[in-house]
């Protein structure tokens, strides 16, 4: 009886074995060169969220099983593209990279989907306004830049993100405000006040990163998306330039812009 | 299809919700995250407007049959509806309020129609900062005033934990994480279920445990549902009508709204009718409504949640994507008010009359007989979303060790109001961009 238990308490251990051993090779199986996970580092409604749902669809068309992860949070997104061991790719800024110390290298550069430069815009209430001026901005720009840029007849007022800048000036908080393309171009067409587009801030650059995949072959795909009549219109309606040249070239290029970033 | 889903969970969830003493809207918001988290923006605003329409209803039942308020705002109900018990007539006092509370919602519906296009053409005023800063002092000034039985120094300590735990992480002026002290996972800032459970559910339930077992039913007379309709229409018309004014007012009030829409409401009316219980219960009743519905519109349409409740419903919202600084968001939030949220509303509380009314006192029953397995069920499953939540984070040991502690905290101050230090621990990062910028501008 005794040893009838115990024999069956060996069985039951080499099953569990069995079954373990049976689960990590279905897993490892499972995990074809095919699959990618694709890191959502953006909210709904916002552009990052936008172009990686566009890239899922293109890669579940080019027939890759694509795991998405919905994290929602750069700065967690970020976190987890550097600790994955799976191949995954993420859509990226160049405006992130000294906050989220995560630059873009040979090793995960993909590709520079699109540029555009940063704005001026001043209310029209403010055109014959002397003195010290308010200026909003990112709470990420650098604030040395800004006063090399506006002077230091300024007050500078850091806002969480793009939109409540917008909402600062047309609420009448700041006379100025620094902010991105989509941001001026709405403050345009509220026609309270101007925007020029800037030639000595930095310019963002949005791109795609990779890791543990080859980039180079993955960058074919993604460059097919991205020429995508979707991601084309896309571009397109929110004019957004596309500096499209090897990866190389891009990679170089991308590199020369984060360096606008750096706060010191 | 999926606004249905929404609707008809928040039904559910308010029917249970205003029956169990002590389990507000903002505890129902928290139980339900599991669900919610895959709810999309129009989603959560349908579930959270049919959870608080319905427990605006339903929370009449326990104060009328066992004089228990199942909300806070629920005591008016507790003092005139025991009356009408006594001499078995709850189902009537049920009833005008039921009929009530779907009349103060429509009313408070066109109200607002008639307000909102002055609204939207003069919204510039509210993208300023210093409309926000006022706000905000406002909001503060009644946290310290209102909760703990007005006691200050209280408030005042509960606001400063808060806002002291709304710091770690990035704050919302400088791109730098603060007082992480070498913690990676702190640069995110300290989670929001932890706190919530901790200081809100956790006390809840060291509530729960420790009430008395709910009273026996008194034998009632049956009333059909036409003779209650004959009698609102009779004699309620005008106090509901009276009640859903004042209650609409007192509901954009920060931090008590629909308590203040139910009591202002109802001090009006005993002035006008001291010893007219139908009166004074329809009168607090429907203020009770209305308020709900324009205590939702400053989120709306501005994006500055002025309840407790409303407070998690932002974040959940703020999760799921929907950004209240969008300044061409103003138009777009009045069309789908009235294009998403007011139809769905009015069919809730439709609903909400037929339904809840023999619904509740089902539930009602099941909870007086099985309360022990409901606490016990709610405290696991809190435990579970818990950890479910820190795996989905890649942060279940910061959620683990958080419980933890704010979970002994909790029980630690149970017998206190921790509204406050939940308002301050949500709003703290915004609060202080905005305060530091009023300061420059």
């Amino acid at each position: 009886m005794k040893v009838k238990e115990i024999g069956l308490f060996v069985a039951s251990i080499i099953s569990a074995i069995a079954m373990f051993g049976l689960v990590s090779f279905t897993q490892s199986t499972a995990e074809t060169p095919d699959t990618i996970t694709l890191i959502n580092s953006g909210k709904a409604g916002g552009s990052f969220n936008a172009r990686t749902q566009m890239y899922k669809e293109g890669l579940i068309a080019n027939g890759y099983n694509v795991e998405f992860e919905n994290i929602g949070k750069i700065s967690q997104a970020v976190k987890m593209f550097k600790e994955t061991d799976k191949p995954t790719i993420m859509v990226y800024a160049n405006n992130q990279v000294y906050k989220q110390d995560l630059f873009h290298t040979e090793q995960n550069f993909i590709m520079l989907e699109y540029q555009q430069p940063l704005y001026v815009c001043r209310t029209n209430a403010s055109k014959n306004k002397t003195g010290v001026l308010t200026v909003a901005h990112g709470k990420g720009y650098d604030p040395q830049l800004l006063t090399n840029l506006l002077g230091s007849e300024v007050v500078l007022v850091p806002y969480k993100n793009s939109g409540a800048m917008l909402k600062g000036i047309l609420g009448g908080d700041v006379d100025m405000m620094v902010n991105n393309q989509g941001k001026s171009f709405k403050y345009i067409a509220s026609g309270e006040g101007t925007c020029e587009a800037s030639n000595v801030l930095p310019i963002m650059g949005a791109t795609v990163i990779g890791t543990n995949i080859d980039v180079k072959q993955i960058r074919k795909v993604i460059y097919d998306i991205s020429m995508d009549l979707k991601f084309i219109e896309y571009h397109v309606k929110r004019k957004l330039e596309r500096p499209s040249s090897s990866w190389k070239e891009e990679l170089e290029y991308t590199q020369e812009l984060e360096k606008g970033y750096e706060i010191n | 299809m999926n606004e249905l889903i929404a609707v008809s969970t928040g039904l559910f969830a308010g029917t249970i919700t205003g029956i169990v003493p002590g389990a507000g809207v903002m505890v129902a918001m928290i139980v339900a995250t599991p669900l919610l988290m895959h709810f999309d923006i129009i989603q959560l605003l349908l579930f959270y407007m049919s959870l608080a329409s319905m427990v605006q209803f339903t929370g009449t039942i326990p104060a009328v049959y066992l004089g228990v308020p199942g909300e806070t705002n629920s005591l008016p109900a507790v003092i005139e509806g025991t009356k009408f018990n006594k001499r078995k007539m709850a189902k009537l006092a049920i009833g005008i309020c039921a009929v009530g509370s779907v009349l103060g919602s429509l009313v408070a519906v066109a109200i607002t129609f008639g307000l909102l296009s002055v609204l939207v053409e003069h919204m510039t005023v509210f993208f300023s900062n210093a409309t926000k800063f006022y706000l905000y002092i406002f909001i503060i000034a009644f946290c310290l005033l209102v909760y703990n039985k007005k006691n200050i120094f209280v408030n005042l300590v509960l606001c400063a934990i808060g806002f002291m735990l709304s710091v770690p992480g990035e704050s919302d002026i400088s791109p730098d994480f603060r007082y992480t002290f070498g913690i990676e996972d702190l640069q995110f800032g300290i989670p929001l279920l932890p706190v919530l459970i901790g200081f809100l559910i956790v006390p809840t339930i060291a509530k729960m445990v420790s009430a008395s077992n709910p009273n026996v039913f008194l034998p009632n007379i049956d009333i059909g549902f036409c003779k209650v309709i004959k009698h609102f229409k009779k004699k309620l018309v005008a106090s509901s009508l009276r009640g859903s004014v004042i209650g609409y007012l007192c509901g954009f009030v920060p931090g008590v709204s629909t308590v203040l829409s139910t009591n202002a409401s109802y001090s009006f009316e005993k002035k006008l009718h001291p010893n007219n219980p139908g009166k004074l219960l329809v009168a607090s009743e429907t203020a009770n409504n209305s308020g709900q519905f324009a205590s939702m519109l400053p989120l709306l349409l501005i994006g500055i949640p002025i309840t407790g409740s409303e407070i998690v419903l932002y974040s959940m919202l703020v999760d799921a994507g929907w950004s209240p600084f969008q300044f061409d968001n103003v138009s777009n939030n009045a069309d789908m008010i009235f294009k998403q949220i007011v139809p769905w509303f009015v069919v809730a509380n439709i609903v909400g009359l037929v339904i809840a009314w023999p619904l509740a006192r089902q539930v009602l029953n099941v909870f007086a007989h099985s309360k022990k397995y409901m606490i016990a069920i709610l405290a696991v499953g809190m435990l579970i979303l818990n950890t479910y939540l820190g795996v989905l984070d890649y942060r279940v040991w910061l959620y683990t060790i958080c419980l933890l502690v704010f979970g002994c905290i909790g029980l630690l101050i149970k017998k206190y109001e921790t509204v406050p230090l939940i308002f301050m621990f949500i709003l703290g990062n915004d609060m202080e961009g905005v305060f530091y910028r009023q300061m420059l501008i």
